[in-house]
């Protein structure tokens, strides 16, 4: 950790300079803040699946000095950053404070409906060990409509480390889509916060697809701040190897009249570690609030691992939940089945694993998406995934 | 064509069938009769491979070839079906995909392409229409959410997708009303080829009015006890088992 602040305290200068007043202004809280806080331990509850020390262990380089095209942030996205992301609540969003010099802004102006995705391409590239800090901001005003596509490459085979914070502002009666679809290598760590506000009647759908990772932990905070907002987390981790994916949500009910469903589903081979946790917290205001939260498991080895942890926390008296999670083995019946149809026995066991996640790949309302991942799912199933290193998300619009 | 030979099995430690002999020429229909536990069930998984029973003493010859070697899906390309007695929920496997799994692994076995996509739909909506399944089947899970008798017209109607040499139904008859008993019954003969032999196995006569058989064994603890003609299943349905355990 001290390493950490240590570079930031020699190289300052060249941070600042190669980054926007705007960041330079909130890293010094950041340092205070990462420098109290310390990196996780397993000991504090919401990493206590996810090793966060062992992401930082290899001895990561920085590109501190790349220039940075001229950028100018409009008042009502300059105002908001850094108000949902607290620096002072998690050490990783300090740290990524502290550090990130880019901030790839995107704005939707009251009213305007976006028909196509924006594509936010990140692909990682480098010949020795890399650690990358990266920041968004997402203001999405009255009425205004957009989708986000975002997805996560690595194209060598190094160790990579990416931290990324997310800002997202709903506007009232707006609605935003995000799609995060992470295909890196067994060397990516990545630790990445998102934090969303959804105001009075906006939206916001978030789908998380775990193609292929490394160690993965992904924390989406959702505040259901104005009345009749609604949000829907969607996630899909497919892990074996020694593939770890962690997914800690928080979905925050603060207003009345609010919606959220929230499902996820890893299917967990070989040595695989799948952790999901996942808070509902149903302020006392928050009265008519609605909401399902269900983690489901399919594990196909002795060896992978799943924890899962749902939790409601209600604290007004009107109110629809219901949350629960299950963990299962591939069902033997069904394999014998297929098996006494003809079906060999590593197919079986691959419809099954698609039929699994079918359900969670069905409720993606961007179609040309939804199709593409499904295929992306049945080619990872199929173990053929490598194969396509090269090819981009350039599948669903073009 | 199928030779089954001083034949012991056991599931979970315990002897379930304990010396069966029995052989199906070509074009044979076999009637297995007796009460419930005798073994039946059994005797079929062992036949189609199951991986919780354990064969201990004894042989399984067809056409020639050992089965108890192969693998399930191997037995299934060598042409064995099996009709399940409770067959299981696949949820969100959907019955196209699934039966176009099937028939490209049986093809893929014998060295034939992959069907085609409009051939096969050609195929299964021509099936399943004698068995009297609507147009949503192909869309709908494996047997997610099938009635009983849905279930067992979808059991026959795999059969006749897949053109087995010897079919095995697993009371295919219990839980039917008397129209779902017809359609099966019909169904069956209509959709089974000529030189297709069939163990059937049942406690009553109803099923066998429709699908007649040649040969009626009778199973008691394991064991068959007692082989006859069609008369045998008459005999059985008016008098039970009693009087044939007596004679023993
Ligand atoms: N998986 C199993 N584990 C333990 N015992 C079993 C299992 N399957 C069957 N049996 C036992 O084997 C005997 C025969 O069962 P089964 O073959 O199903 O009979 P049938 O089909 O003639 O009614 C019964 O006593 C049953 O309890
Ligand atoms: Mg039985």
């Amino acid at each position: 950790m001290n390493q950490y602040l240590e570079l930031f305290q020699e190289q300052r200068a060249l941070i600042d300079s190669n980054s926007l007043p705007l960041l330079n202004s909130c890293r010094e809280a950041a340092a205070e803040a990462f420098a109290r806080l310390g990196f996780p331990t397993k000991r504090v509850e919401r990493y206590k699946y996810t090793d966060v020390a062992s992401a930082f262990a290899p001895e990561y380089g920085l590109k501190l000095d790349t220039p940075l095209s001229q950028q100018t942030i409009p008042d009502v996205v300059a105002s908001r950053y850094g108000t949902l992301a607290d620096v002072n609540d998690d050490a990783i969003t300090a740290l990524n404070t502290m550090l990130a010099q880019e901030l790839t802004v995107v704005h939707i102006p009251a009213g305007e409906r976006r028909q196509q995705p924006i594509r936010l391409t990140r692909q990682l590239h480098s010949t020795v060990p890399l650690m990358q800090n990266r920041r968004l901001i997402v203001v999405v005003e009255e009425g205004a409509e957009v989708s986000l596509l975002m997805s996560d490459q690595t194209d060598d085979d190094q160790d990579f480390l990416t931290t990324q914070v997310t800002e997202i502002f709903v506007g009232k009666g707006a609605s935003v889509e995000v799609y995060d679809i992470e295909r890196t290598n067994a060397r990516c760590h990545r630790l990445h916060q998102l934090y969303a506000d959804v105001s009075a009647g906006g939206r916001f759908l978030h789908t998380s697809f775990t193609a292929t990772c490394g160690l993965t932990r992904n924390t989406t905070n959702v505040r259901l701040s104005g009345e009749g907002a609604s949000t829907e987390l969607l996630g899909t981790a497919i892990i074996d190897g020694q593939q770890h994916c962690d997914n800690n949500t928080l979905i925050d009910h603060a207003a009345p009249g609010c919606k959220s469903h929230e499902l996820y589903k890893y299917v967990a081979d070989e040595h695989a570690t799948g952790a999901f946790a996942g808070r509902v917290l149903v302020r006392q205001e928050a009265q008519q609030t609605e909401s399902q939260e269900t983690n489901a498991n399919l594990v196909c080895t002795p060896w992978a691992r799943i924890y899962t942890q749902p939790m409601l926390e209600i604290y007004a008296d009107d109110v629809q939940c219901s949350h629960g999670s299950t963990v299962g083995q591939m069902n033997e019946a069904a394999l014998f089945y297929m098996q006494q149809r003809g079906i060999g026995a590593d197919e079986a066991r691959l419809l099954l694993k698609q039929a699994f996640t079918a359900d969670v790949l069905n409720l993606i309302p961007f179609e040309p998406l939804r199709d593409w991942l499904r295929n992306l799912a049945n080619r990872r199933f199929e173990g053929d995934l490598n194969h396509c290193r090269t090819c981009q998300l350039c599948g669903p619009t073009k | 064509m199928l030779q089954i030979r001083n034949l012991h099995a056991s599931v979970g430690g315990k002897e379930i069938l304990k010396g069966i002999d029995l052989t199906v020429k070509p074009g044979e229909i076999h009637a297995l009769m007796g009460l419930n536990g005798a073994g039946k069930s059994t005797l079929s998984y062992v036949m189609a491979g199951h991986p919780a029973y354990t064969v201990t003493e004894g042989s399984v010859t067809y056409r020639g070839k050992d089965l108890l070697t192969m693998s399930p899906d191997e037995r299934a390309h060598e042409g064995i079906f099996l009709s399940f007695q409770q067959p299981v929920e696949i949820p969100g496997v959907m019955m196209f995909n699934f039966m176009r799994a099937a028939i490209n692994a049986k093809r893929k076995a014998s060295g034939q392409e992959p069907i085609g996509a409009s051939e096969f739909r050609t195929l299964m909506q021509e099936k399943r229409k004698l068995v009297g399944l609507d147009s949503r089947l192909a869309n709908r899970g494996v047997n997610e959410g099938f009635s009983g008798g849905e279930r067992k017209r979808n059991e026959i109607f795999q059969m006749a997708m897949l053109e087995p040499s010897l079919a095995i139904l697993d009371e295919t008859d219990s839980g039917l009303d008397v129209d779902a008993l017809r359609i099966v019954g019909e169904g069956f003969n209509r959709l089974r080829k000529e030189d297709t032999s069939a163990i059937v196995i049942t406690h009553y006569q109803r099923l066998l009015d429709y699908i007649r058989p040649d040969i009626v064994h009778v199973l008691i603890d394991g064991r068959i006890v007692k082989t006859g003609g069609p008369e045998l299943a008459t005999e059985i349905e008016q008098r039970g088992f009693d009087w044939i355990k007596e004679t023993l």
